[in-house]
């Protein structure tokens, strides 16, 4: 019986490491970072991209990093992992993006003591134009994918973008997955319910404290959430702000931030990107048309479904008065970032 | 030995306590999670079918806190270890000075919105900890401090693997597999299955050594020039120490030199002063190597070891081909009996083997027989 398990996960490619695809390049930036060190393993072990899809690692760092990105370079070495093809650590972006079909734009200026809001959205524009510049000249532009998890996630995004004019800027996204997992963990936790019964959840906005966790469309097992829970006061006074204010908890706690649960949420935005949510609805920071009001051109979160290698904005949803007042906040918070950088761009 | 009655009650008795997600609709909860039904096969087999909605399995793992764990929970919750269609209940361990950041932990696993995991249990408590579970991943030790003597550091994990020897033998499925990390990790699984062996079959605890065969695997595949993947059957013997036995005489490159040809690592290599005089060191002293670029000490690897070696047991390795676990000795290789040292083993069923009928040069034999004399002083200066 046992026998039989082998080679069924074998067929099922969970221990099949022979395969005749063509490495992916996959760039990552802060790679020597605590969310790098969470990330680099779980792709290279084939999570993010397949069982089957080897891989090269293009890692970025600044230069005084470069001497721990070594020592995390050895410690993949030290995995032999079947998958990964090679690994490249460069303090250049040129060469960091050179052929990339996948980027994940981890590395950001931290905010630091007394430092202001404007200046920090400065000091990662610089940042972000000079990447957005290298993707634009090196990447792989018929197959990029670009998520930005460096906050200011969605400004960062845009100024990326803004700084590559031939690249489709639907290919860059800003990551909302981690509060969309994180509202899932909420809603499984007060339902008692798993995390795969909820459907119809989103992140609306910004990956700021004014992001909008919107359950009016969430089900559960297939019906609404009425059913499990009704409460509008724990919905505003507890879900919302749970969800907004999650990453301080964790560093309370921790004392150090969540870099696993980023991680995971990246590799999960990918991967879902790439081989699609199944009909289901996932969140991303996106390149807005404008639908529901968000200004075009801004990168905001909505509710996506994923298929065939592209995302989706579902449309056609009804926003409730409250849900109106919300994405407006958050829509105005994006306004004023983008506002604050605009003589950059 | 307790009365199979009895060990139910403590299994099932075990889901009243809070830990595992959510109230009466969740289908892990306490109330629907059927109690373990015969504690001898509670050693479930893993489920390989997407179609069927099996028993999640118990993980406990200790230092449950830390750097090493940080990383393999996450490896573990996202389906690594057992594959993609079986859910996994993970137990974690640490010391009540770490309990805030153990919370901090489950919260980044409840975020992480994992299909497979169907709970957590957080606890300081080591009772609710090992009770019943399937697997133990024991990654928690005494940390060497400074000025600390060997015998010191020997003395504070004797302690602690023999009270949790006998808890794995108190409170876990009778199968439980016991993969021991913390150093030294060889006698301290020792420890723990003398504690244990009233109860337990010594062939459930072992200790990893597979974090130094994924090191020489890709030094071998490095210097010759090969993908990884093709470097077969490289072998690490006796102690998880500096005197550890890294053997490539039985070691194959396949497709090599071109497709269809399998060529021995001594003809590829060619070479045997850089196997002796580099190769070997190399891989011995990886760890401080590893210290002295990140300043850290190498977390993601030993967790990528943890779920490979474990992987390897319970899923199996591939025909004819042999991963490095140590072990208890039944004599093979004329190793005294009843030492955990590391072999090259294959798993079928559930089970690990020791590989009987392979060369070992005379160079190989004197390293062998040092790492024994090793590990033989590490039991003798045990406390009595």
């Amino acid at each position: 019986m046992f026998k039989s398990a082998s080679s069924l996960l074998v067929k099922s490619g969970v221990r099949n490491y022979s395969t005749t695809k063509a490495p992916l390049r996959v760039a990552i930036t802060g790679a020597s970072g605590q969310i790098g060190y969470q990330l680099l393993f779980r792709i290279a072990s084939g999570e993010m991209l397949g069982k089957d899809q080897p891989i090269i690692l293009q890692c970025l760092e600044l230069p005084q990093a470069l001497n721990a990105l070594k020592g995390v370079s050895m410690e993949l070495d030290d995995c032999a992992f079947p998958l990964l093809k090679g690994i490249v650590q460069t303090d250049d972006p040129n060469r960091a993006f050179a052929g990339a079909d996948y980027a994940l734009l981890v590395g950001a200026k931290p905010r630091s003591k007394g430092m202001e809001r404007g200046q920090l959205l400065e000091a990662n524009a610089q940042i972000f134009s000079a990447q957005g510049k290298a993707l634009n000249n090196n990447a792989n532009r018929d197959t990029l994918r670009v998520l930005v998890v460096g906050n200011p996630a969605n400004t960062n995004a845009l100024i990326a973008a803004r700084n590559a004019p031939n690249i489709d800027p639907k290919r860059f996204t800003a990551m909302t997955r981690l509060d969309h997992n994180r509202g899932l963990a909420q809603l499984a936790d007060k339902t008692g319910c798993g995390v795969t019964d909820i459907q119809k959840f989103c992140i609306w906005g910004n990956h700021s404290a004014t992001q909008y966790p919107d359950i009016t469309h969430t089900t559960i097992k297939g019906s609404p959430i009425k059913n499990y829970v009704d409460d509008a006061v724990w919905v505003k006074d507890n879900f919302i702000p749970t969800v907004q204010q999650r990453g301080a908890a964790i560093i309370n706690a921790r004392g150090a931030s969540s870099a696993a649960s980023a991680a995971s949420a990246a590799i999960d935005h990918m991967r879902d990107w790439t081989f699609g949510t199944n009909g289901q609805w996932q969140s991303m920071g996106v390149y807005s048309d404008g639908s529901y009001g968000a200004d075009k051109g801004l990168y905001f979160s909505f509710p996506v479904i994923c298929k065939n290698g592209n995302y989706e904005i579902v449309q056609g949803l009804q926003l409730d008065a409250f849900s109106k007042d919300r994405f407006d906040v958050t829509r105005k918070e994006l306004l004023s970032e983008m506002d604050a950088i605009k003589h950059l761009l | 030995m307790e009365s199979a009655t009895l060990r139910i009650n403590n299994i099932s008795g075990h889901l009243t306590t809070s830990g595992v997600r959510g109230g009466g609709q969740c289908p892990f909860s306490q109330k629907s999670t059927a109690p373990l039904a015969c504690p001898e096969k509670a050693w479930s087999v893993i489920n390989t079918s997407p179609h069927a909605k099996p028993n999640p399995i118990r993980v406990l793992v200790t230092g449950a806190a830390g750097q090493i764990a940080y990383s393999l929970v996450f490896m573990i919750a996202s389906g690594q270890m057992f594959g993609p269609y079986q859910p996994v209940v993970l137990h974690l361990l640490d010391i009540p000075k770490m309990q805030e950041v153990l919370n901090g932990v489950v919260m980044e696993l409840n975020d992480g919105a994992f299909p497979l995991l169907a709970g957590t249990v957080a606890t300081t408590d080591v009772k609710t900890a090992f009770m019943g579970i399937q697997v133990c991943l024991m990654v928690g030790a005494f940390p060497r401090g400074p000025g600390m003597q060997r015998s010191d550091l020997l003395k504070m994990n004797a302690n602690i693997f023999k009270e949790q020897g006998a808890a794995l033998a108190k409170y876990a499925a009778r199968g439980v597999k016991v993969l021991v990390v913390g150093n030294p990790a060889n006698t301290n699984a020792y420890i723990a299955c003398l504690a244990a062996k009233a109860d337990l079959p010594s062939t459930n605890f072992s200790a990893l050594t597979r974090l130094d065969q994924n090191r020489a695997v890709s030094m071998i595949a490095e210097r010759v020039g090969v993908p990884v993947a093709k470097v077969k059957n490289v072998s690490i013997w006796g102690n998880h120490s500096l005197t550890q036995v890294p053997d490539v005489t039985n070691a194959v490159i396949q497709d090599f030199p071109e497709k269809g040809l399998t060529t021995p690592v001594l003809t590829a290599v060619n070479d045997n002063k850089w196997l002796e005089e580099s190769f070997i060191p190399q891989v011995q002293n990886r760890g401080a190597a590893v210290i002295a670029a990140r300043k850290l000490s190498s977390a993601a690897s030993a967790a990528n070891a943890i779920v490979g070696h474990m992987r390897d047991w319970v899923l199996g390795t591939k025909d004819g081909e042999t991963v490095s676990m140590a072990v208890v000795s039944d004599g093979s290789y004329n190793i005294p009996k009843g030492l955990v040292f590391s072999f090259p083993v294959q798993c079928r069923a559930g089970e690990w083997s020791i590989v009987q009928g392979l060369k070992i040069t005379p160079f190989i034999q004197l390293k062998l027989d040092a790492t024994t004399k090793e590990l033989q002083s590490e039991i003798d200066a045990l406390p009595k």
